[in-house]
């Protein structure tokens, strides 16, 4: 048999939600933690002024070395076809080569 | 469909203002990442997979947690949080956002909720203060579970945000049953999804947040809008002030700042439900490693999992005295029925005592006596749900590297 997954709140438990304090929520996020690496490569500055507009290096740095380029390559067309990141034809291979010679199975080459 | 208007609305404001617009409308976070500070210095961890270093951080309302991504925020729990007791503080409770569009300032009383969509006859909007006093609540205790859990164990490793087994936690959760703010808008006949859009927005308009859950599931009385979590209000990065609870089901449904449902007749394909979050649709939901699957499907409930907590791999214990061994267990909504214990690497098995009862949804606690020898002790324990499920002895492999439940070792060395 199963054991009821919740039970109505009692009266005392509606008198302590009132005392919980709802209002108006502010937060200051923390600045990135991580930069992107820098690199000879011409997908560098491109990356620094595209990827960096939406989101933190982590998203690429903490990515298995072993991820290939037809990964980065899928990410970046993700970014651009379903996330509508202004991104020009001609930089994403760019971007992709960086990528990939940066943080995936093609480093140090 | 209505999820777009808000996303238009900001765009609009993104094209005429840059970003001091967009930090004046409360999303601050474009507004930081043109200037692209960043902090190097701190606490760190080594999580203990390849690549695995990560920085610790205290988050606004959070205590310091493992960061895997700054903006937007992707904090892990430190795995020994889960020792001090079943349930999770607010302060060390996971973090998963997808789009840097977070709202950084809310007021939890003058929030709206819009129902809609093509199925409900009465379509409306709900204030917080509303859904607050005119509704009954209830309480449930229920785990809140990222789909990928434990991706950074992987072998073959997978791609995606790699994290060790902290992105879960077990909150106590009032709010109000999703059936009773739906049964208001009037549902018709034709009603076949429930679509769940909250207010954190991509920043360039395309591939909203949006989830779905069959209009079945949404009815079930047990899916609720929570508004408040461990006796406190949510902290906003985890949903503040209302936030969808799935019980069972993966942290994805589990949609932050709640504010549009939308009752649809068709199924609802958006990127999050398709091709995203998408598993092998058979009954391990796994395929060989290295391969793909022949056909997938919407990424569902937990399968059953177990962790020691009391001690870490790699830990050290006191030889020839008895030390109780402690951990927890949960599964998608069947409930606990058993947990065993080995400590000689899975080769011979005895059942563990198991803690209070806080619902089927909840972590079960579990302890266990263990007077070790001295040298090296391999323990293992593994959980069986009231259906009978249970964990993989080997782990299972899928390609998004969700759903990780095998049963994990945890090597001692007694003293």
């Amino acid at each position: 048999m199963k054991t009821p997954a919740f039970l109505p709140v009692a009266v005392t438990l509606l008198a302590l939600a009132s005392a919980v304090q709802a209002g108006t929520k502010s937060i200051d996020l923390p600045a990135d933690g991580v930069a992107l690496k820098p690199s000879p490569l011409p997908g560098y500055a491109r990356a620094q002024a595209i990827c960096s507009a939406c989101h933190s290096a982590e998203y690429l740095q903490y990515q298995p070395a072993t991820a290939p380029r037809a990964y980065w390559d899928a990410m970046v067309k993700r970014m651009t076809v379903v996330f509508k990141a202004p991104v020009a034809d001609e930089d994403i291979p760019l971007i992709v080569d960086y990528l990939v010679r940066t943080y995936g199975n093609e480093q140090g080459r | 469909m209505n999820d777009e208007r808000s996303t238009h609305r900001l765009r609009r404001r993104l094209l005429a203002g840059g970003a001091g617009a967009l930090a004046a409308a409360g999303l601050g976070t474009l507004g930081r990442s043109a200037v692209a500070q960043v902090v190097g210095e701190g606490p760190t961890i080594e999580l203990p997979f390849g690549n695995g270093g990560r920085r610790l951080v205290a988050y606004p309302e959070k205590r310091p947690l493992i960061v895997l991504t700054s903006r937007p925020p992707q904090l892990e729990t430190p795995f020994e949080v889960f020792n001090d007791g079943v349930i999770t503080p607010n302060d060390a409770f996971f973090v998963r956002y997808h789009h840097a569009g977070i709202p950084t300032s809310i007021d939890g009383d003058k929030h709206v909720i819009r129902i809609g969509g093509n199925a409900v006859g009465k379509p409306y909007e709900l204030t917080m203060a509303e859904l607050r006093t005119q509704f009954k609540p209830v309480e449930m205790v229920a785990v809140n579970q990222c789909s990928g859990n434990g991706r950074g164990f992987f072998n073959p490793r997978v791609t995606g945000g790699q994290l060790a087994n902290g992105a879960m936690g077990n909150a106590r959760w009032v709010g109000v049953p999703l059936k009773d703010v739906l049964a208001r808008a009037e549902l018709k006949n034709s009603a076949r999804e429930v679509t769940f859009n909250g207010l954190d927005i991509a920043l360039f308009g395309g591939g909203d947040f949006v989830k779905s859950i069959a209009v079945n599931h949404a009815m079930d009385g047990e899916v609720m809008l929570a508004y408040q979590m461990n006796g406190a209000d949510i902290p906003l990065l985890n949903g503040y002030p209302v936030k969808l609870i799935v019980p069972g089901f993966y942290g994805t449904y589990w949609v932050k700042h709640l504010s549009e449902i939308e009752v649809i007749d068709q199924s609802f394909e958006g990127f999050w439900m398709k091709p995203a979050y998408r598993v092998p649709d058979n009954d391990c939901a796994c395929v060989e490693p290295g391969t793909t699957a022949a056909a997938t499907r919407p990424i569902g409930r937990f399968n059953v999992r177990s962790f020691i907590t009391s001690v870490q791999d790699g830990g050290r214990v006191r030889a020839g005295q008895e030390s109780v061994v402690r951990g927890i267990a949960f599964d998608g909504g069947q409930g606990v029925r058993e947990v065993a214990y080995s400590s000689d690497g899975g080769q011979s098995w005895r059942g563990a005592k198991l803690g209070a009862d806080m619902g089927r949804y909840s972590f079960r606690e579990f302890s266990f006596g263990f007077t070790p020898e001295k040298g090296v002790h391999d323990l293992r324990v593994r959980a069986w749900n009231r259906s009978g499920q249970s964990q993989p002895m080997q782990a299972l492999w899928q390609p998004a590297g969700y759903m990780r439940n095998v049963v994990e070792s945890v090597k001692v060395t007694a003293v």
